[in-house]
């Protein structure tokens, strides 16, 4: 699909532009462990970071999170992760600032769906070293704030049984899970009953 | 419902190890034909006396070459006389039999032999013995290689002729229900295969559960015919279990000779996994159809459903009594005929029967009992039995088990069938068993409201192809996409006869090889079958295939004539693969890989 069929695709459908959510700011969160980690919208010039994170993946990550494991991300492949119009499709980047070069550590995204514009798909992925710390909840509950704010109702998604931290993360919100294709859980979570957990109306915006 | 527990369980006495039953049966009745084996045209008896007597010299023959108690014997066969009767052996001397599957790789031998630290290698034929041989410097504990087929079995009896009675006797003697009886090999999604640690008290156990379950659908003077590899737990049970029950088992030569030989044998029992039965079906009818008598077929079949559902729900309408009647004669018969004319009952595991299947065959009368466990559970867990019996599920627990559902839908296990863990794999055993001891079966499923156990779904990326083999398409994909001109693998095989690979073609990495092979300007979906690039992926597939054995291997392969599209919805728009999508608008090709066969 090109850029200009995606314009005028969302143009179709009665969804305002990109609309403004606290969750746009950068904005630190402290992880449960006492890490800052600082959360911003993924912007195009992350194109290079983004390939060299993938390629640093272990073959399991990268399986959980795309279903299949290529070594490297194709231009292609790239181009569509960064294909970002900040309404129909929206990625939030987590950077461990405390850091040397502050590197990106996970991505959480949604991307509108076509047949049912109030619902989307969402997909996180969490690099091995920061996985198990909470950042991948971190993450997706600033994106539910953001589709909200698009009017988007339901997030739909699949995430690997053996990801079990993500599952209970996710059952704790009411999301339902389901098994579908041997290995892979489908999960869809309703916005709308998602609870926003206190810490996470604390903002910070003593970024620059 | 989220938890049930099976009928109480009669505890086994201290000596109730597994040669207990075979010592009993040959001391109280020498005559019994314990075995058939084929004989050229006939399958001749086997008594219980010379049974023994042979396992016995073949046990002196494993003491004379220093096998202690606790010592493991590799043992790689197709299931035969012998197997049992090395594998009886084996136990008889207190020692470990390490089963191997007469397909597997030699990458899955070398290591199956080496972790095991297996002293002894007893091996089928010549064709092993070779493939073995370019290993055997790397199995340091491994002390000796016996082939059956070229008299390593006769030799080690010879060799075995100097030990007295006595010291079999004493061996015998010292058996611990909760000694090691044998360490069997699963593969999981990742890593090399594990054995998994099966005692005594296990494995005797889960024959009584299975006898307590079963029993009242047998009959003295029923016959078994055993075809799959006895390397499987739930064949080995089988076999176990005819032998408790004073059956008489039957070796089949090879699957492939199975239609002639169940009608040399005429078994009344017989244990197997989906695909044969979905083999009988469709052989019947394709048989039927193409005698312009299909109509028939197919109203015996929906018949044969409807009277096994009425009889389910407890009354028969006198119209399909009728018209049950009448197709026993015209068509139930004929497929009966098939699988020998006397069969009744069949055991099914490995994978889901399905429903329909199992009221048709019903129908036609053979009884399907389909039941649930893994080799780390003996392996029957849960069982359908004569009286409690509901298709679709695999039954309530056997004696002495609990079934629970897990927060997350898993299904998990107690029971004292339930292994000791995987031989030097402390990590991995942790891992398989949480702090209140339930074992985690790694399935996702229900129980009804009566203590039924459905199956529907699977925690592991694994898929269980009809024939009942168990292959984890992660490691198979990813050496797949090693090759340079490859961009996407998608191996398929659930519920299906075999492994395949649907594949799609790099373009960057196309052009390239297009250059090379003078195809400049041709495209992808050009070339897809031609030779050329076919040879190119033939090689990858079988450098995937060498880690795996043969029935876990890639089969047939196609190349996609495009890569995967969100447009498509092949990917999501997130990017990730949906596999149940590109199964679908690949049906056609799919169907041409399983229907060419």
């Amino acid at each position: 699909m090109t850029r200009r069929s995606r314009e005028s695709e969302s143009q179709a459908d009665s969804s305002p532009r990109a609309v403004f959510s606290p969750a746009w700011l950068p904005h630190m969160r402290f992880l449960p462990d006492g890490h800052r980690i600082l959360v911003r919208p993924l912007v195009p010039s992350d194109r290079q970071q983004l390939a060299a994170r993938y390629e640093a993946l272990s073959p399991a990550v990268r399986r959980s999170r795309f279903g299949s494991a290529p070594d490297h991300l194709s231009v292609h492949q790239l181009d569509e992760l960064l294909e970002l119009d900040y309404n129909d499709r929206f990625a939030l980047a987590a950077v461990a600032v405390d850091e040397p070069f502050e590197p990106g550590v996970a991505v959480a995204r949604y991307a509108r769906r076509r047949d049912n514009p109030t619902e989307a798909e969402a997909a996180v992925i969490v690099i091995e070293a920061y996985q198990h710390r909470g950042i991948g909840s971190i993450l997706l509950l600033d994106l539910v704030e953001v589709a909200r704010a698009h009017g988007i109702t339901a997030f739909l998604g699949t995430v690997m049984w053996e990801n079990a931290d993500l599952l209970d993360a996710l059952r704790s919100w009411g999301v339902t899970v389901e098994p579908t294709e041997p290995g892979v859980a489908a999960v869809r979570a309703q916005l709308s009953e998602i609870e926003q957990p206190a810490r996470h109306r604390v903002w910070k915006h003593d970024v620059t | 419902m989220h938890a049930t527990e099976g009928p109480p369980l009669a505890p086994l006495s201290s000596d109730a190890h597994l040669v207990r039953p075979l010592l009993d049966l040959a001391t109280s009745d020498p005559k019994f034909p314990i075995a058939a084996v084929r004989r050229g045209d006939q399958y001749v008896d086997v008594s219980a006396g010379e049974f023994v007597s042979r396992v016995r010299r073949l046990a002196k023959g494993l003491i004379a070459h220093d096998v202690v108690p606790g010592d493991r014997v590799a043992l790689m066969a197709h299931t035969r006389l012998e197997w049992l009767l090395i594998d009886y052996a084996i136990l008889m001397v207190g020692g470990v039999t390490v089963p191997i599957y007469d397909a597997s790789s030699a990458e899955q031998v070398e290591w199956i032999v080496r972790d095991s630290g297996s002293v002894l290698f007893i091996i089928e034929t010549r064709t092993m013995r070779e493939m073995v041989e370019q290993l055997s410097d790397r199995f340091t504990e491994c002390r000796r290689i016996a082939t059956i087929e070229e008299g390593g079995l006769d030799e080690l009896e010879h060799n075995g002729s100097v030990i007295p009675d006595a010291a079999v006797d004493g061996r015998l003697a010292g058996l611990q229900l909760d000694d090691l009886a044998t360490l069997v090999y699963t593969s999981g999604t990742t890593g090399r295969p594990k054995g998994c640690m099966l005692t005594h008290r296990n494995l005797r156990t889960n024959v009584m559960q299975s006898l307590d379950a079963i029993g009242p659908a047998l009959k003295p003077g029923d016959t078994a015919l055993l075809f799959l590899p006895l390397a499987h737990t739930l064949t080995k049970i089988t076999g176990l279990f005819v032998m408790e029950s004073r059956l008489r088992e039957a070796f089949a030569t090879d699957v492939a000779h199975l239609p002639e030989e169940l009608g040399m044998v005429h078994p009344t029992l017989i244990c197997a996994v989906p695909r044969i039965f979905e083999k009988v079906y469709n052989s019947a009818r394709h048989r039927a159809h193409s005698e312009h008598k299909g109509w028939i077929f197919d109203r015996a079949v929906d018949v044969a459903i409807l009277w096994s559902q009425q009889r389910t729900a407890g009354r028969i309408r006198p119209r399909t009594s009728a018209a049950h009647a009448l197709f026993d004669r015209l068509v139930y018969a004929k497929i009966r005929q098939a699988v020998g004319g006397n069969l009744r009952v069949a055991f099914s595991g490995g994978g889901p029967l399905g429903e329909r299947l199992t009221h048709l065959f019903a129908g036609i009368g053979i009884d399907i009992y389909e039941g649930y466990g893994l080799t780390e559970t003996s392996p029957t867990l849960t069982v359908n039995r004569p009286g409690a019996w509901k298709p679709g599920t695999v039954g309530q627990p056997v004696a002495g088990t609990t079934i629970r559902i897990a927060a997350d839908g898993e299904i998990l296990a107690k029971g004292p069938q339930v292994f000791q863990g995987y031989w030097h794999n402390p990590s991995a055993t942790a891992a398989t068993f949480d702090v209140d001891g339930w074992f985690h079966t790694g399935d996702i499923g229900e129980l009804d409201d009566s203590g039924y156990l459905r199956i529907t779904g699977r925690k592991k990326e694994i898929l269980v192809t009809a024939a009942g083999k168990n292959v984890a398409p992660a490691p198979l994909e990813d050496r797949l996409r090693a090759h340079e001109l490859i961009s996407q693998a998608i191996v398929i095989g659930d519920a299906r006869p075999f492994i395949a690979a649907l594949v799609t073609i790099d373009e960057s990495a196309f052009e390239q090889w297009a250059v090379e092979h003078g195809h400049v300007g041709d495209r992808i979906a050009d070339l897809r079958d031609a030779e050329e690039l076919r040879s190119a992926i033939q090689s990858a597939v079988d450098e995937a295939n060498r880690s795996v054995s043969r029935p876990e291997s890639i089969r047939k392969f196609v190349i996609l004539p495009r890569d995967l599209t969100i447009e498509a919805d092949e990917l999501t728009p997130t990017l990730k693969l949906r596999r149940a999508i590109v199964e679908k608008s690949y049906a056609d090709v799919i169907d041409s890989i399983y229907f060419t066969d």
